[in-house]
């Protein structure tokens, strides 16, 4: 069999008293690309620390070839060969490439002064390995976010790494991006340099990983290879659940359309956009980064204004000059992120609830009744199963899906026609996803029109009724689930 | 594209330059006498202690933080060294005074430093702190009065001069202090530190980012405190030049000078955020301050309005670059600004 | 219960009353348990650490609780952040010499209201005091500084004036009585048209910078009248970089100790002051005056050298004006001990 240049084995790490490693094992052979997946909290990322000596194991040991430790230093970990990409990829935007790349080896070879020629030698060095064309006296803040994961890559390169650890590395890229890194990752495959890839994106797991384990709770629930995974099976692993994956049909739609775009427009975002929405739908729009689909969302929420073309909602024409007006036409907006925009995170989560229906809860006087206020929190955090021990804990003790259906808790709160969600499950893992797709398509049933604006593509198959294609600011196609699927989308979108 | 923005940073500087040679003629067609040998003198002479302190604040700025503590700490250094040599009754040279002054500055920056380097709070509000406390040691503690004769070695060196212009129409001399050759060096020695050291360069790393800084193994806290005690050490260095000038120790009269210093190193092109900015735009903008402060007269603007129109060519060169950051974003395009969001 | 409520209401009323007469009459309560404080520009300024000698001095003499207390800095903002604290520790009596009398005028009618006595120096203008004491007529001080000017000039030539603030009144009262004895005594001496008054922040440094810059710009100018204690020094070094000893001259306040270097070197030949120590005491003096319950009547007579004779201001019933001005030289300068 192939030699393993990194194998840990019966890893236990808890933390004050949480056990977030339960005695996990991982075998990592050289030039192997391996994917590590699990849900938020299944330890994922306290298994990387272990691994790069942030984090001191409690039990388990770690070997590299001949050598094993009962404990790491981040040193030790680098010497033998294991560099980890962080997802903000650790660099300083303010300096040169150059810099960027020459500064480790600098720093570890204990230089004190600066020496140009040998530093752009160094990042000449670092860049070629992958061909990585860039200008080394561009600033990095000037490079686009796949390029600067290039540096970070590269830079990694410079310490004879055997084992690349990336986490969530394909978070802020685009499709084209990350085909450009995986071909990457597979030119170091070439090198015989292994890589660990963490990720909860089902779709990368398959495309890019020979081999997979995942984690839950703490424990491995397998590893394998990646040629024997299924959509269903990955989807169990991760979660322990068993999900029906179908997709969704409309029921009762209603013949005239609660909403209504007439070549809609925004300088230098969108043109000529046209659609219907009824109540009972869900319309997909998806597109690449910059085709404009989020400026067409935060149009329709008023957050913008358009600049030609008409909206109408129920029949009435209407002009959506703030979000306030919106609202008050019936529209809730649920943003891409959530965690900024969305949601007061150190509030309570019963007051994020009902923050939007304060008006409708207060009385005459602008006092809040305390008792429907109570009523109506219990309410919806047992409808959206919110799972938490107490409404009143903050909101920012609540895991990524949990804040979602809290957001969601707090527009249906209030009495809805449309609601857009812009990237609705996007940082949000399986279990939760799918429980919000079940939550939309109930909603959808219930009269509500839904529309959902976002780039996983699955998604969009799996709940709309009908798919928006957008490219370059214009509707490039318009599909139902039947006609459509991921090839053909993805071909309308580029 | 990289060649395109680099022209943008060198346009930032140039732009200023410009600036101060607009001001200049504007000067010397009002007056005809600014481009007299004498004046440029006194402006370079005016310029030495605005101009150490924009050494620090700059490497401050840098580094992500602000000082507001510079003026307070040179006065409280300068003093207590004054204070001292006039009490033994001083009569060597100057090479002493130095010396004390830079101990004083070291250990007044170390103070801020630990503060920000160990307990990690926000710079502004230490040395906003840290201010408050080296004017009261000053008040309460040295009781400070002004002295108004410091020893002889100081006020000689002083008054020493490097040349002496002549202007060959007024017959108005001027004297090129000493003291200015303070500047050049450390002005060199910063230069040097910044652009050849791995020290300086980890100053704009954690400018940058402070956690990729510790992640590449910078020893940040290291970075941080010499860099508070290196400022604490060039302010007293002006602070002592300032009380040779003027021969007599004034304990008050730098206080306020630090939103000028800082409204200059910014004009400069220097980021607030810290991590970007060049040595040359933080002289050119400190040039350009100062050398608007010393001109208002000069330029016949009467004295009621002078504090005006310094505030408006603050704003406005402020405004200026900030203008030239948005139009930078705008050339990439709407398509992709639209990604950003 | 109505009655209860009656008396109440009688009792509250004698109180209002009693608190009423307050501040129409002197302070009630013992001497010794009287408080009197000076608050001056600043606490570092030669000048007020002067006046600090003679508010002790005051103290010491008079055994009354009087002391001087004084903000680290110039700034009208901490000045009057201190009166408001003054009054809020319930102190009889405030004597302020004012940075900006302007601001100061809301925070002193505060300190009326309250039944404090407020005595001033150096602040003519105000409206909210008991009184102002000046050393002497600003009209006159200012005709005594240029006099001295002229003498130096030989009567002849372009001059300006200079202050500290132009939103200083007294040093402005000076500059415009400097500016009338000219017009009415020296002919041949002209005010600088383009910029008859230049600032100096109360700033050395700054009075030689803008020296410097005037000298330049106006080649003719032969004399800078200065007002401010560090106005005449900071001329005096323009005048001696500039290479310009015996062409152009300056007069202005000063302190003795600080300039006996100047004035024995000739780059100053003399300069006017008043005894800050003497101001500091005649303040207090009349402010024990006033909490006695004494009449203050023309002319007032407060024990203190040079304010023996106090006259109020033509047309004014609050400024009082004395007769305290010297003059110091190379020859006298040593004997002040100040």
């Amino acid at each position: 069999m192939e030699q393993n240049i990194l194998k840990v084995t019966d890893i236990k790490k808890s933390f004050a008293g949480v056990q977030a490693l339960k005695g996990v094992s991982l075998e990592i052979n050289a030039g192997e690309i391996h994917c590590l997946a699990g849900e938020n909290g299944s330890g994922k990322s306290t298994l990387i620390k272990v691994i790069s000596g942030v984090y001191t194991p409690d039990a388990g040991q770690i070997v590299f070839g001949e050598k094993t430790y009962n404990k790491i230093t981040p040193i030790e970990s680098i010497r033998n060969g294991v560099q980890v990409i962080y997802q903000d990829f650790s660099i300083f935007p303010n300096l040169t490439v150059m810099e960027n790349l020459a500064f480790n080896q600098e720093l570890a070879n204990k230089r004190k002064l600066v020496n140009r020629r040998r530093m752009r030698q160094i990042a000449e060095e670092a860049i070629g390995r992958i061909h990585f064309d860039v200008d080394l006296d561009a600033k990095v803040g000037s490079l686009s976010v796949a390029s600067k994961q290039l540096v970070a890559i590269c830079r990694a390169l410079m310490f004879d790494a055997k084992l690349i650890i990336m986490d969530e590395p394909t978070t802020a890229l685009t499709r084209k991006e990350v085909n450009a890194l995986f071909k990457i990752i597979l030119e170091l495959k070439d090198q015989g340099i292994a890589t660990l890839f963490v990720s909860h994106k089902l779709n990368e797991v398959f495309e890019i990983s020979e081999r997979f384990t995942i984690l839950r709770n703490g424990e491995r629930v397998i590893t394998g290879a990646t040629s024997e995974l299924n959509n269903k099976k990955f989807a169990y692993y991760m979660t322990g659940r068993e999900f029906e994956d179908g997709s969704f049909e409309p029921k009762d739609i209603s013949k005239e359309p609660i909403l209504e775009a007439q070549g809609l427009g925004l300088d230098g975002y969108f043109d000529d956009v046209s659609f219907r929405l009824h109540r009972g739908e869900i319309l997909g729009i998806t597109g690449l980064l910059g085709s404009g689909r989020t400026e067409l969302a935060l149009s329709l929420f008023g957050m913008r204004q358009v600049d030609s073309g008409t909206i109408t909602i129920e029949g009435k024409q209407v002009r959506l000059k703030s979000p306030e007006i919106a609202m008050n036409h019936g529209i809730g907006y649920v943003p891409e992120d959530r965690l900024t925009e969305g949601l007061f995170l150190p509030r309570s989560i019963g007051k994020n609830i009902i923050v939007s229906e304060l008006d409708s809860l207060s009385s005459r006087l602008g006092v809040i009744n305390r008792t429907d206020k109570k009523k109506e929190i219990h309410r919806w955090v047992k409808e959206l199963s919110i799972a938490t021990p107490n409404p009143d804990n903050a909101c920012s003790t609540l895991s990524g899906g949990n804040q979602q259906r809290v957001v969601l808790a707090k527009w249906l709160a209030r009495d809805l026609k449309i609601l857009i969600l812009n990237g609705p499950t996007m940082g949000v893992d399986i279990g939760s996803k799918h429980d919000i797709h079940q939550l939309l398509k109930r909603l959808a049933e219930q009269g509500l029109g839904i529309i959902i604006i976002s780039d996983d593509i699955p998604e969009i198959l799996a709940n709309c009724s009908k798919i928006l294609i957008m490219r370059n600011g214009k509707i490039n196609a318009m599909l139902s689930p039947e006609e459509a699927d991921e090839q053909i989308i993805f071909q309308r979108m580029a | 594209m990289t060649k395109f923005v680099k022209n943008l940073t060198q346009r930032n500087e140039t732009y200023i330059f410009i600036v101060i040679v607009v001001l200049s003629l504007m000067i010397q067609f009002r007056s005809g006498q600014f481009f007299t040998s004498n004046n440029i003198v006194d402006q370079l002479s005016a310029l030495i202690v605005p101009g150490l302190f924009a050494l620090g604040a700059f490497m401050v700025i840098v580094s992500g933080g602000v000082d507001v503590s510079c003026p307070a700490l040179a006065s409280l250094s300068m003093y207590a060294t004054t204070r001292i040599l006039v009490d033994i009754n001083y009569q060597g040279g100057i090479f002493l005074p130095i010396i004390m002054s830079l101990f004083f500055g070291a250990i007044l920056g170390a103070i801020n430093g630990v503060l920000i380097a160990s307990f990690n709070l926000p710079p502004l509000i230490v040395t906003l702190g840290t201010s408050s406390v080296f004017k009261g040691i000053m008040q309460g503690v040295l009781g400070s009065v002004q002295i108004p004769v410091i020893p002889r070695g100081m006020s000689s060196f002083g008054a020493a001069s490097l040349f002496i212009a002549k202007n060959p129409q007024t017959g108005l001399t001027s004297r090129m202090p000493v003291a200015f050759m303070a500047l050049v060096i450390v002005l060199i020695i910063v230069y040097f530190f910044l652009q050849r050291t791995m020290y300086g360069r980890g100053l704009y790393a954690v400018g940058g980012n402070e956690i990729s800084a510790h992640r590449a193994g910078f020893n940040v806290w290291m970075i941080k405190f010499l860099l508070y005690v290196g400022v604490g050490m060039i302010s007293s260095l002006a602070g002592l030049i300032r009380v040779c000038m003027m021969t007599q120790a004034h304990p008050t009269n730098m206080l306020g000078m630090e939103m000028m210093v800082i409204a200059g190193v910014v004009l400069g092109g220097t980021a607030i955020t810290g991590g970007a900015g060049s040595l040359t735009g933080c002289m050119l903008g400190t040039i350009l301050i100062v050398a608007v402060q010393n001109s208002l007269i000069l330029l016949g603007i009467p004295t009621f309005w002078q504090g005006l129109f310094l505030g408006l060519l603050i704003l406005v060169g402020m405004g200026v670059s900030a203008l030239q950051v948005t139009r930078a974003t705008k050339v990439k395009g709407p398509m992709i600004k639209g990604a950003q969001s | 219960m109505k009655r209860i409520f009656a008396i109440v209401l009688v009792l509250l009323l004698v109180f209002s009353t009693a608190a009423c007469a307050k501040t129409a009459g002197p302070a009630k309560g013992k001497e010794s348990d009287w408080e009197i404080v000076v608050v001056p520009k600043d606490a570092t300024n030669p000048w007020f650490v002067r006046m600090d000698v003679g508010v002790k001095e005051y103290a010491k003499e008079s055994g009354l609780n009087v002391y001087q207390k004084g903000t680290p800095e110039i700034d009208a903002t901490l000045q009057s952040q201190l009166i408001q604290d003054l009054i809020a520790a319930k102190v009889d009596a405030i004597c302020v010499v004012p940075v900006d009398p302007g601001s100061l005028e809301p925070v002193l009618k505060q300190a009326r209201d309250k039944g404090i006595i407020v005595i001033a120096h150096e602040g003519a203008p105000l409206t909210n005091v008991d009184y102002d004491i000046e050393a002497f007529s600003n009209d006159q001080y200012g005709a005594f500084i240029m006099d001295n000017l002229a003498e130096s000039m030989g009567e002849e030539g372009l001059y300006t004036t200079m202050v500290a603030h132009v939103t200083n009144a007294s040093h402005n009262e000076w500059a415009d009585g400097g500016v009338k004895r000219q017009q009415e005594k020296y002919p041949n001496m002209t005010l600088l048209e383009a910029e008859p008054r230049v600032e100096s922040e109360d700033n050395g440094d700054i009075a030689y910078q803008t020296a410097k810059e005037l000298f330049k710009k106006y080649p003719d100018l032969k004399g800078i009248m200065g007002t401010s204690s560090y106005d005449a020094p900071g001329v005096a070094r323009a005048i001696q970089e500039l290479g310009l000893e015996g062409k152009v001259f300056t007069s202005g306040t000063g302190m003795p100790a600080d300039n006996a270097e100047l004035l024995k070197a000739g780059a100053v030949k003399a300069l006017t002051l008043w005894d800050p120590a003497l101001a500091g005491k005649a303040m207090a003096a009349l402010a024990v005056k006033m909490l006695r319950g004494e009449e203050i009547k023309d002319p007032v007579d407060l024990g203190v050298e040079g304010y023996t004779n106090l006259k109020f201001k033509e047309g004014s019933s609050t400024v009082l004006e004395g007769e305290g001005w010297i003059v110091i030289n190379a020859e006298n300068v040593d004997s002040f001990g100040f």
